[in-house]
């Protein structure tokens, strides 16, 4: 299993695969023998290359925290697929366009706002239904090519994005 | 599988106002529920505990094992017929756990006029032996009836779906292997004595029960005869010279824990073997769901922030995310058992309808059961569409869904119109289990479409005759059929008349779905074969 975790804002590529009473963790080229027993009384022991070592985790979603030999680690695991997307998300996502046809009811944006993944940019009425267009991502509203209004068909551009350039 | 990722702002205005509102909707329904469980009126209550009878919900207690739950179905059934007197039309039904196994209670309420069978009660109770039927769930009857209601006997004899179906339905449930108990609490008279007669095992309570063709009245008036009761179908005449009972109870005490003890006889079931894993908890909470169904039907929301909170995990494999995006389709799993979901985000358009209808097919082949979650105004009209096949495309849906062989659950989240509810697994194509959600509407178009219609056909009508309507007239034609409409579309009405099988309030979904599935196992999962697609 390939695994993706964020310590601090470094991240780090491990895998990990099965062996001999335990497991063995690749990280960095290297390899080394891993493994978690459960001891009587709920605590854990790590054991590292043969050294063992009391430790204490918890779990909230996709976040781990490690009590490890007197510091504190917050562990952020990262799907594969999110992190593999986040990469080659962007041009796509620039082109806001329409899911369908329809008239556009009101223009939430105008050119030059700074927009976060979710907001609200438009929103529309077809087939008797009102649907709202979100921004995709976060970014810039570079241009909007339809009025409050305006009839358009499907797949039409209705609204542009562009990355947002620091100031 | 990744996690979804939610774009839901749970502070904003709008967030808020609609979790206020779905909220009230759900405690307008739970207090409906409880009312249909145990509001009844005190002279009917006293007459039970004279008659030493113990009501209906107290029998389900004893019967079922303690800390289980029960997926209670149609509470609601008949709140809008016979004047709201006969809540939950007199019957309930529901799977519950009895001894381990997983059962269907069907069970009389005498403590409503008596436990008289009304048109409802018959509709509801067969739904219950067709469930049973293509779920291979073994049945528990509790029967305590006073008969047919004669003033609306045109309305339950006859017909094939009518009170005859019950013991049909008993019938083909014993060919196929699937047990029954019936434990006779009070009167089984006339067709309600096939109840027990056509179940494998019997019990009777001593004192309280019994079981005839026609009571003593009704032999008197035919023969003459003068019989009491217990000589004419009491419990130690039918279960020492008739045969006609197995076990004769002292008690409904007793009675119960007999029949504990015969459904603890029966063979466990073998379920199909479908893709499961450990159960997650959802990463977004249920509570969420109230917020994200809009006040306002007409506003379209995205149908993932539902998949999220209903899901294990909130981990969703979304199938063709680029390609007819109106519909979505992938695989989740819920309480263990793999899943694949169809939820729409819109109108269904052509690429729509291949994606669902490839999605099926899918499915049945990789033996994944089905969740249809309906918000649907219909198919695409107008020319580019028709002339890009649009009724053929939606034909092709049609096709899998009817054929699908892999179990199929459908839940309708809010509107279901016109044939979009037929391409999403309505009622008619037979998912094995259909629920709504308290604020949903159902209808072959909107109410205020069918009224606008009906007031066109009638405009063009009269223009034709040189004659044009005052909008006074306009208005006295729309009106009614506006409100006519209206009240049959709501979700009330749809469960009033047995078109679902109750309605969830939203949070309960997740769990009610578990059950479901699991009972849904029970039956083999055939070879998926279609008819002909057009293509």
């Amino acid at each position: 299993m390939h695994h993706a975790f964020k310590l601090g804002e470094a991240e780090h590529d491990i895998e990990l695969s099965r062996s001999t009473g335990g497991y063995r963790l690749h990280v960095g080229g290297r390899s080394i023998a891993v493994d978690l027993v459960a001891l009587p009384g709920g605590n854990l022991m790590l054991s590292t290359d043969g050294r063992c070592e009391p430790v204490v985790i918890a779990q909230r979603g996709d976040s781990v925290f490690v009590h490890l030999d007197g510091a504190a680690y917050q562990l952020d695991y990262e799907h594969p697929l999110d992190r593999l997307a986040q990469q080659t998300q962007g041009a796509a996502a620039d082109s806001v366009r329409a899911p369908m046809p329809g008239s556009v009811i009101a223009v939430a944006v105008k050119p030059g706002d700074t927009v976060k993944r979710g907001d609200t940019l438009l929103v529309m009425e077809s087939m008797k239904m009102e649907t709202t267009i979100a921004a995709p991502r976060d970014g810039v509203v570079a241009a909007v090519h339809f009025g409050a209004g305006q009839t358009f068909d499907r797949d039409a551009l209705l609204l542009e994005l562009q990355i947002e350039t620091p100031a | 599988m990744k996690r979804m990722q939610t774009q839901l702002n749970t502070r904003s205005a709008e967030f808020q106002a609609n979790a206020e509102h779905n909220k009230r909707i759900a405690a307008e329904f739970r207090e409906r529920q409880r009312a249909a469980r145990f509001d009844r009126p005190e002279r009917d209550v006293e007459r039970l505990r004279k008659q030493n009878k113990l009501l209906v919900r107290e029998r389900l207690e004893r019967l079922l094992d303690p800390g289980t739950p029960f997926l209670e179905l149609s509470t609601l059934a008949a709140n809008m017929e016979y004047g709201g007197e006969v809540p939950g039309a007199g019957v309930v039904t529901g799977i519950g756990i009895v001894a381990g196994r997983e059962v269907m209670i069907n069970a009389g309420d005498a403590s409503v006029k008596g436990g008289a069978w009304y048109p409802l009660s018959v509709k509801k109770t067969i739904r219950a032996l067709d469930i049973a039927i293509e779920n291979r769930l073994p049945v528990v009857h509790l029967c305590d009836s006073a008969g047919g209601f004669l003033p609306l006997q045109a309305e339950l004899f006859a017909d094939r779906y009518y009170a005859g179906r019950i013991f049909r339905n008993q019938s083909i449930l014993s060919k196929m292997g699937v047990q029954q108990v019936a434990v006779v609490c009070g009167h089984c008279t006339a067709g309600g004595a096939y109840v027990p007669g056509l179940s494998d095992y019997n019990v009777i309570v001593r004192g309280t029960g019994a079981i005839f063709l026609a009571g003593p009245p009704l032999v008197k008036a035919a023969t003459g005869e003068e019989v009491t009761v217990e000589e004419l179908g009491g419990c130690d005449m039918h279960t020492s010279k008739s045969g006609t009972a197995d076990y004769p109870a002292s008690s409904e005490d007793e009675a119960f824990a007999i029949a504990r003890d015969i459904v603890g006889q029966f063979k466990r079931p073998q379920k199909a073997q479908v893709e499961w894993q450990e159960p997650e908890a959802p990463l977004y909470p249920a509570e969420d769901l109230y917020g994200i169904i809009p006040k306002d039907i007409k506003q379209q929301f995205d149908i993932r922030e539902v998949i999220a909170r209903l899901v294990d995990g909130s981990r969703f494999h979304e199938y063709q995310p680029n390609y007819g995006k109106t519909l979505i389709c992938g695989y989740a799993h819920l309480w263990g058992y793999k899943i694949g979901i169809l939820a729409n985000n819109g109108v269904l358009f052509n690429d729509s309808a291949l994606k669902g209808a490839h999605f099926i097919e899918l499915c049945n082949q990789n033996r994944t059961p089905l969740l249809f979650l309906q918000n649907i105004t219909g198919f695409m009209v107008g020319r580019e569409y028709e002339q890009r096949g649009i009724t053929k495309d939606g034909a092709k849906m049609i096709m899998a869904v009817s054929c699908s062989e892999v179990p199929k659950f459908t839940v309708i989240v809010n509107g279901s119109f016109g044939a979009g509810n037929y391409g999403m697994s309505g009622r008619a194509f037979d998912p094995r289990f259909l629920f709504m959600w308290p604020q949903s509407q159902i209808s072959v178009m909107g109410a205020e479409q069918a009224a606008n219609t009906l007031a066109d056909v009638k405009i063009r009508q009269l223009a034709r005759h040189g004659k044009q309507l005052t909008p006074e007239e306009v208005a006295a034609i729309r009106e009614p059929v506006l409100t006519d409409v209206k009240r049959q579309s709501s979700a009330l009405y749809s469960t009033s008349e047995v078109w679902d099988d109750g309605i969830l309030d939203p949070v309960d979904t997740r769990n009610a779905l578990g059950i479901a599935i699991s009972a849904a196992l029970n039956t083999p999962i055939e070879e998926p074969r279609y008819g002909v697609f057009r293509m």
